[in-house]
């Protein structure tokens, strides 16, 4: 089937692809753009590593067509380290410990934040929440909620 | 997924002509959440879809009047969880949504998807038809109007025409309304349920003046089961009239067996489950 130009804004700077309806967003953020920070795993909407934010709101790479995202803002997990640093959520990850094989870690991370944006001072409830449709098969559980609660207080002491 | 051809209609009246009334392979999609999984299981081959996403703005919000609420078919499930008029009007959707899948498929999927898929195990059917939603349907020669316990003929099956489109979802006002849904995941918490059920209530304290009771999941469609509704009508509440509500509603409800339970196991489920649900309505508070 043809294909069509999209435009969007891929992690701050704009941008143009070619592509064909059938093409979910990971195919089309991993073939045209190298990026394979979302990766598709379970591919049916369940386990989170495939997440991307679509104008501020996680969506399911695997099951977003990729033509939906003409005129969207898309932020993948490589564009979270804008400058060069971390952000705080990736920050508060890696010193709480928050993974073993860091597969499931973008989409935690992503997701976390979101959760962060709607909740700034979230309780084990609301974590959880945001949280339970992401998977982590080796079972970094405890110490994600850790660390998104790490990361809530590293946002209040940037914003104060 | 194999290839097909998408169209983009600006408009509702657009994409309905753009439908085949013949044509299994021409649907429209809207989130794409239920679709997706579909093609990508090879058990779907659409020649072509079209896209709701760009049709008209006003099919993508909730308005609130003195009659209750308009939803339009493109809201998200996300919108519809985060709405403050939902919450007034029936905080049981505001419950419900919350096990409803995750936050990323309700970011995408809408509420006229959640309708039209006519997957039983879905939650969204058996409330909305407890509280007496009804929908506005488009097709070529104008809208009607279906309450949404019409909608469901059988196992992902509606009465909706190829080319007919859910535009808006209306929530009557809920006065006095105490309603409650229930689901019962024999797997993991986020399975499937084995079992829905969803109850609404007119009542003062225990004493019940009228009652929808609809059950799901453990059926082939999401429906009403008129001989527990009327046990427990004018009842006051005890556990005997709640154990009669539950035979009947064992000894009339359509049951199949599936992978999270025999009919057996269904039928015994849903007994209990009357009463649970009546119960938690009870308690729930007056909408
Ligand atoms: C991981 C995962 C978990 C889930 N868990 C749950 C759960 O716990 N509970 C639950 O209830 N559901 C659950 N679902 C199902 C989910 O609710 C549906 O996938 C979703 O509601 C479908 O909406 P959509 O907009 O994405 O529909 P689409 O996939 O776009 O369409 C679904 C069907 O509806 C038709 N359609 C869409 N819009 C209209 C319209 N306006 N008029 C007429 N026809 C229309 C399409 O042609 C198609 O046949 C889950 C889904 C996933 C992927
Ligand atoms: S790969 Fe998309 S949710 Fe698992
Ligand atoms: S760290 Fe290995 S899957 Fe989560």
């Amino acid at each position: 089937m043809t294909a069509r130009t999209i435009h969007f804004t891929l992690n701050g700077a704009p941008v143009t692809a070619d592509i064909k309806p059938h093409h979910n967003l990971v195919e089309l953020l991993q073939t045209h753009f190298g990026l394979t920070g979302a990766r598709e795993s379970c591919g049916q909407g369940l386990c989170g590593c495939c997440t991307v934010l679509v104008d501020g709101r996680a969506v399911s790479g695997c099951l977003f067509l990729a033509v939906r995202i003409d005129g969207t803002e898309v932020v993948t997990i490589e564009g979270l380290d804008a400058g060069g640093k971390l952000n705080p959520m990736q920050e508060a990850f890696v010193e709480t410990g928050a993974f073993q094989c860091g597969y499931c870690t973008p989409g935690f991370i992503l997701m976390a934040n979101q959760l962060l944006d709607a909740h700034p001072d979230p309780d084990d409830d609301q974590i959880r929440h945001y949280l339970s449709g992401n998977l982590c098969r080796c079972a970094a559980y405890p110490q994600i909620i850790d660390a998104v609660k790490l990361a809530a207080k590293k946002r209040k002491t940037i914003a104060a | 997924m194999i290839p097909f051809e998408l169209a983009e209609p600006k408009s509702l009246t657009e994409a309905i002509k753009l439908l085949a009334p013949d044509d299994a392979m021409v649907r429209p999609i809207a989130g794409g959440t239920a679709l997706m999984l579909m093609m990508k299981a090879g058990v779907f081959h659409p020649t072509r879809l079209v896209s709701l996403g760009k049709i008209e703005k006003k099919y993508s919000g909730i308005a609130a009047g003195k009659d209750g609420l308009r939803i339009g078919a493109m809201t998200t499930l996300s919108a519809l969880e985060q709405s403050l008029d939902m919450k007034k009007l029936a905080p049981v959707i505001t419950r419900t949504l919350r096990t409803l899948s995750n936050v990323r498929v309700r970011n995408v999927a809408t509420v006229g998807g959640a309708l039209a898929h006519a997957d039983p195990h879905m939650d969204l059917p058996p409330v909305l038809i407890a509280l007496g939603a009804s929908m506005s349907i488009a097709g070529p020669s104008g809208e009607r109007e279906l309450a949404v316990e019409d909608l469901f003929t059988g196992y992902y099956e509606t009465v909706l025409q190829k080319n007919e489109l859910i535009a808006e979802v209306r929530v009557p006002s809920q006065d006095g309304t105490r309603a409650a849904y229930m689901k019962v995941t024999t797997g993991s918490a986020d399975d499937w349920p084995a079992l829905g059920v969803a109850v609404a209530l007119q009542s003062d304290g225990n004493a019940v003046k009228s009652a929808r009771v609809v059950v799901s999941a453990a059926t082939s469609k999401a429906m009403r089961l008129p001989g527990a509704e009327a046990a427990l009508a004018g009842q006051r509440i005890d556990d005997k009239i709640l154990a009669r509500a539950g035979e009947a509603a064992a000894n009339e409800a359509d049951f199949i067996a599936d992978v999270r339970g025999s009919v057996s196991y269904k039928r015994e489920l849903l007994r209990v489950y009357i009463g649970r649900a009546v119960r938690a309505a009870l308690e729930s508070g007056a909408h």
